[in-house]
């Protein structure tokens, strides 16, 4: 009985628990009558329960953090299964953070739209866990465990509006590219497996250096996980299925894929390319991977950029920027195969930047709308900064803060990631990204030119402002992250430097 | 007191006759225009070079002026976001309350002589990680531009709440956050900090024209958005990049202007003349870095053939956005060039600095004014104008002599000036006809004479009459050009340029006017125009008085800034042979700290000032103060 295992595994725990704690109050609650008008739904107290449950998730990977998961006895006992390093304690704190903020956003959309059903706070907060695993998997079997938990939690999400046609498409669509995604990675998996003997990442890695291996097996096993990835983190030509998804899904659904999921993907992105596939040779431009995700990222940075700025509907819109800050951060994983803690810090760093801005984004266009008159298309935001200027404001600021406009989070994460990609000597990579933000710049702008500077057409429906405390409290704490993380980043850069897998 | 009474009697005078003798029946009118008399001539008087034997012992510099000035309209626009919009009167009160004081701050940087080096500096570590600072400064380049920006914004504000009545308090945000942005863009001595300043500054402009501009104001807005954007996007490129270049080769990190202009990358060995060198230094990673930094600084202010978005945004914005973009933020570009391009990378800035003065007459000063001469809009004639005017200033920075420099600063006041009235007076017309077009009016000066006075005034002072400031600017940078070395042989060609784009001024400047004012009064519409109201005359009375005192004592203004330039000249002569001497295809370098003015790198991060250089500082500033 080692207490520093369970120690070490808390934040799992705690929010595992916390999601069969939820699951039970759940059960026993109170159901809303869908002709009820005004009563109490189960949101009111599990929302709450939830962010409670995943922020202390957070709390536990930040103090975990603080003692040292190497201090700890018997944290390296689960290894190679859960890996708990400080990447993972990282990418804990960033799930957990980004799941508390899109719960507390549905703690006020759900009521507001009469989707109040108890399950979508279980179901979150179990997609939390899977995606720890995910980050914490060393092995590609509890790789491919965390993927699945987390997925199915998504997928069912993702249909939560019953009702509506559209919702339900957006779950088949992403379910079934979702699983196409996961085959993949499974049949890469199995072929590393067969070219290898080996499961866990660490032992393919030794594996790989011993040599004397049928190289063209392991090229392909390579290219199939690279490619389950990319769906996964929704890098174009595999993002098809993301802006149907995003729009379908109920926004708080929305924000909580694109950032946790997002997130969990790249942690494992990072784990399999660094550590399976982090020799020199593999890692190198000449004979790796890297050219492979420098082309990922030159199409979804350009591609997403490009048609984000055609999109009718600010909420697709979103999904498309998120595929465009997908570019970004495999901008920064390029970088890693020169500079390996740099690098990953930036990823790291950009992420958290991503997570709040994002979250806020998102937070900011439920609390635009309410039933009936959700705030979907431009049109709908016409001449909102006249109607409630301190939504108005704060969308602007998340928006900027997506443009990489400076002191905000987005610009220094934008920063670092063109301060790794150069000093990796990547110079066309990033220009490539520096004028594609000032391409993301201009859909950022159409947001801000409708609720400033247009007024609703006479007669037309637009969007009316609900009042959730919920989402206020979200909209707050992710507004002073950004500025946070953008004028004082110091104390969350020798975090994220720290977090680096070692080499 | 007596002294202070015996001292200054001119300014008594001279606010007892502004107050009388003017014909005008408002009391307000009156005691304001005898203030901004006795004023200005207080501060010419005490602003006088004096005897330099008699220069008292340097006062004491308050090392957070600086930091003042940037974060009290800062700290200014927040509190304006917890003001309830419906105090329109607090609102106003509060915005040129802030800004008032804000000028009146300002005024303590002429408390101490403009000696060689940096004054009120303040440095604060800020990102360690990355070493960037908090460094800011004032020299004798930037002291009188953040003077223009305190000056301008209160006039233009003040204008402004004349004809902007929707969204009162949005505007006061909008505009307390601008002038943060840009006195800290002025100031910035850390690149990271310079930039995002530089950023900054867009996104109250971008809403400024966007919510109270005219009809096609949301794509003016948009493009002067991402045309600035662009820009500084391959300008952060070309930071990291020096950034790195300087790790690799002291390894630390700074992000500092002073540490980086030690920094010579790598570039052709031998630079000469002709399209096939520029071409080798083009594609070399100085001409890189020199052409990212100088096309955001280049689109910014504007020059030929990046100028598009400037007609655009000055007729959609409205008129106290106009003046603003025209006094303040145009000169951003220039200013960034001279600080930033010319002293980080001088090599490229001298191997190009003929063919882009041609750029500058050509495109600048010749194409403006022509351009300028067929528009029908009064508004987008004179925002080519300004096209024209700061072609001339570009012209007295590429040609690299101490009086082009000098008259380039000065030039760059004085645009500040007269475009500045130029906008407010355009405003004028349009608050009350709603249409600026030149085919709408004629024989104005009947029914509007004062406001036909002033206006003959200010197009005096922006065609360069002399006795008037344009005159004294652009007789510098013509003389500049023709003396200097950098041109070499184009500059008997150039300076001809430059001196035919003196007379297109006239031409299109007179004939706007000759239009406007003088002829018969046909148009119906225009019989009874009132004359200027006393917020009108308040506003704009201070920049007609300005050009008379830049105009005839520009000694005031060239003394404090002839220090700077002289540095930066030497300092530019000196690393622009030495970045040739040293110049690598390959590998960047270092250059010594001897190349520099210990004055200039005091404050740079690691550089410490033993005693001989001490003594050296000390005894620049005793030969500043005796030149």
């Amino acid at each position: 009985m080692k207490l520093g295992l369970y120690l070490s595994i808390s934040p799992l725990l705690v929010v595992a628990l916390g999601g069969a704690l939820l699951m039970l109050a759940e059960a026993f609650s109170h159901h809303r009558e869908e002709h009820e008008t005004r009563s109490e739904g189960p949101s009111a107290s599990l929302a709450f329960g939830t962010a409670i449950t995943l922020f202390t998730g957070a709390i536990f990977a930040a103090a975990v953090w603080a003692v040292g998961p190497e201090t700890l006895d018997g944290a390296k006992d689960l290894a190679p299964w859960l890996i708990i390093d400080r990447f993972t304690l990282f990418f804990a704190f960033t799930i957990c953070l980004g799941g508390g903020l899109a719960s507390l956003l549905a703690g006020g959309y759900l009521p507001e739209h009469r989707i109040d059903r108890g399950e979508f706070y279980p179901l979150i907060t179990f997609s939390s866990v899977g995606a720890i695993i995910l980050a914490a998997a060393g092995d590609v079997l509890t790789l491919f465990l965390g993927l699945e938990i987390m997925s199915l939690g998504v997928y069912a999400l993702t249909g939560f509006r019953r009702g509506s046609a559209r919702s339900t498409e957006a779950s088949m669509k992403y379910f079934l590219l979702g699983s196409f995604a996961a085959a993949l990675l499974l049949y890469g998996a199995a072929l590393l497996y067969g070219a290898t003997g080996h499961t866990d990442l660490a032992g393919i890695r030794a594996a790989l250096v011993a040599g004397n291996l049928n190289f063209g097996l392991v090229l392909i096993a390579a290219t199939l996980m690279i490619v389950g990835l990319a769906f996964k983190i929704s890098a174009v030509p595999f993002h098809m299925w993301t802006p149907d998804a995003y729009e379908g899904a109920p926004t708080p659904a929305t924000s909580f894929m694109a950032v946790v999921v997002k997130s969990a993907a790249f942690a494992t992105l990072l784990r399999v390319l660094l550590v399976a596939f982090g020799q020199p040779e593999l890692s190198s431009w000449g004979a790796g991977w890297p050219p492979i995700i420098a082309t990922l990222a030159v199409l979804t940075m350009t591609v997403a950029n490009l048609i984000a700025g055609r999109q009718e509907s600010v909420k697709r819109m979103l999904a498309y920027s998120s595929i465009a800050h997908a570019g970004y951060i495999l901008v920064g994983v390029t970088t890693t195969m020169r500079l390996h803690e740099d690098g990953q810090a930036s990823v790291l760093f950009y992420l958290l930047a991503y997570t709040v801005s994002t979250i806020g984004a998102f937070g900011a266009l439920i609390l635009c709308g309410s039933r009936g008159a959700e705030a979907v298309s431009y049109e709908d935001l016409a001449g909102l900064g006249k109607r409630h200027p301190a939504v108005a404001l704060v969308f602007s600021l998340f928006l900027l803060s997506l443009a990489g406009i400076p002191p905000t989070a987005g610009f220094f994460g934008k920063l670092y990631i063109v301060k790794g990609a150069i000093g990796a000597g990547l110079y066309p990579l990033s220009v490539i990204l520096l004028l594609n933000s000032a391409l993301g710049a201009y859909y950022y702008l159409r947001v801000m030119v409708f609720m400033y500077m247009r007024e609703p057409a006479p007669g037309a429906a637009f969007a009316k402002p609900m009042k959730s405390g919920y989402v206020t409290t979200a909209l707050v704490l992710a507004a002073v992250a950004v500025m946070a993380l953008g004028i004082w980043p110091t104390t969350s850069l020798q975090v994220a430097l720290h977090a680096a897998l070692a080499p | 007191m007596s002294d202070a009474l015996f001292r200054y009697w001119p300014a008594i005078v001279a606010g007892i006759v502004g107050a009388a003798v003017p014909r005008r029946d408002s009391v307000k009118l009156r005691a304001g225009l005898g203030f901004i008399a006795a004023f200005l001539v207080f501060a010419v008087q005490a602003l006088w070079p004096e005897d330099p034997s008699a220069a008292h012992a340097a006062p004491s510099e308050w090392p957070h002026l600086l930091n003042v000035l940037i974060f009290l309209p800062l700290i200014g626009a927040a509190a304006v976001l917890f003001m309830p919009r419906q105090l329109l009167g607090l609102l106003r009160a509060f915005t040129l309350g802030v800004l008032g004081l804000g000028f009146v701050l300002s005024l303590m940087l002429l408390t101490v002589p403009m000696s060689t080096g940096w004054h009120f500096v303040s440095i604060h570590e800020w990102i360690p990680a990355f070493g960037i600072r908090w460094h800011v400064a004032v020299d004798g380049i930037s002291l009188w531009l953040i003077l223009l920006t305190t000056f301008m914004t209160p006039i233009a504000v003040y204008a402004a709440f004349g004809s902007i009545k929707t969204r009162i308090k949005e505007f006061c945000f909008a505009f307390l956050l601008l002038q943060g942005a840009m006195i800290g863009a002025f100031v910035s001595l850390d690149l990271f900090q310079f930039y995002m300043f530089w950023e900054l500054m867009l996104v109250p402009m971008y809403v400024m024209i966007g919510i109270w501009g005219g009809a096609d104001k949301v794509k003016a807005s948009v493009k002067f958005f991402l045309y600035t954007m662009t820009g500084s996007m391959l300008m952060l490129a070309a930071i990291v990049y020096l950034v790195w270049t300087h790790q690799k080769l002291t390894n630390t990190w700074s992000f500092d202007y002073l540490a980086l202009s030690r920094v010579v990358l790598p570039g052709p060995s031998a630079a000469g003349g002709g399209w096939q060198s520029a071409w080798q230094v083009t594609k070399s990673p100085q001409g890189l870095c020199f052409w990212a930094f100088s096309i955001a600084f280049f689109i910014k202010v504007p020059m030929w053939p990046l100028h598009t978005w400037l007609p655009d945004a000055h007729v959609q914005a409205p008129t106290g956005g106009s003046v603003i973009l025209a006094a303040v933020m145009l000169k951003l570009g220039t200013y960034a060039y001279m600080r930033f391009s010319m002293g980080l990378f001088p090599g490229p800035a001298s191997s190009f600095a003929a063919n882009l003065a041609g750029i500058a007459i050509l495109g600048g000063v010749i194409y403006g004014a022509l351009v300028a001469w067929k528009q029908q809009d009064v508004k987008r004639l004179v925002a080519y104008s300004s096209v024209a005017h700061l072609g001339y200033v570009m012209l007295g920075l590429f040609g690299v002599s101490p009086s082009g420099m000098q008259g380039a600063v000065l030039q760059m006041v004085n645009h500040g000036v007269s475009t500045g009235a130029l906008f407010l007076l355009v405003g004028v017309i349009y608050d009350r006809r709603h249409t600026r077009m030149v085919d709408e009016f004629g024989g104005l000066a009947k029914q509007m004479p004062i406001y036909a006075a002033l206006f003959l005034i200010v197009t005096f002072a922006s065609i360069g009459v002399p006795g008037t400031n344009g005159f004294v600017g652009e007789f510098m940078v013509i003389m500049g050009t023709y003396t200097s070395e950098r041109l070499s042989t184009f500059s008997g060609i150039h300076t001809v340029g430059a001196s035919a784009g003196v007379i297109l001024a006239a031409v299109y400047m007179l004939g706007v006017v000759q239009k406007i004012f003088f002829g018969p009064l046909t148009n119906p519409k225009n019989k009874n125009l009132p004359d200027l109201t006393v917020r009108e005359t308040l506003a704009v009375a201070p920049l007609i008085v300005m050009i008379f005192v830049i105009g005839f004592f520009p000694s005031i203004f060239l003394d404090r800034t002839k220090d700077a330039v002289q540095l930066e000249y030497n300092q530019f002569k000196t690393v622009s042979e030495q970045s040739i001497r040293f110049g690598d295809e390959k590998n960047a370098q270092m250059l010594p700290e001897d190349d520099f003015s210990p004055a200039f790198l005091r404050g740079a991060p690691g550089f410490k000032e033993d005693e001989k250089p001490a003594d050296g500082a000390e005894q620049a500033r005793g030969e500043g103060d005796a030149q």
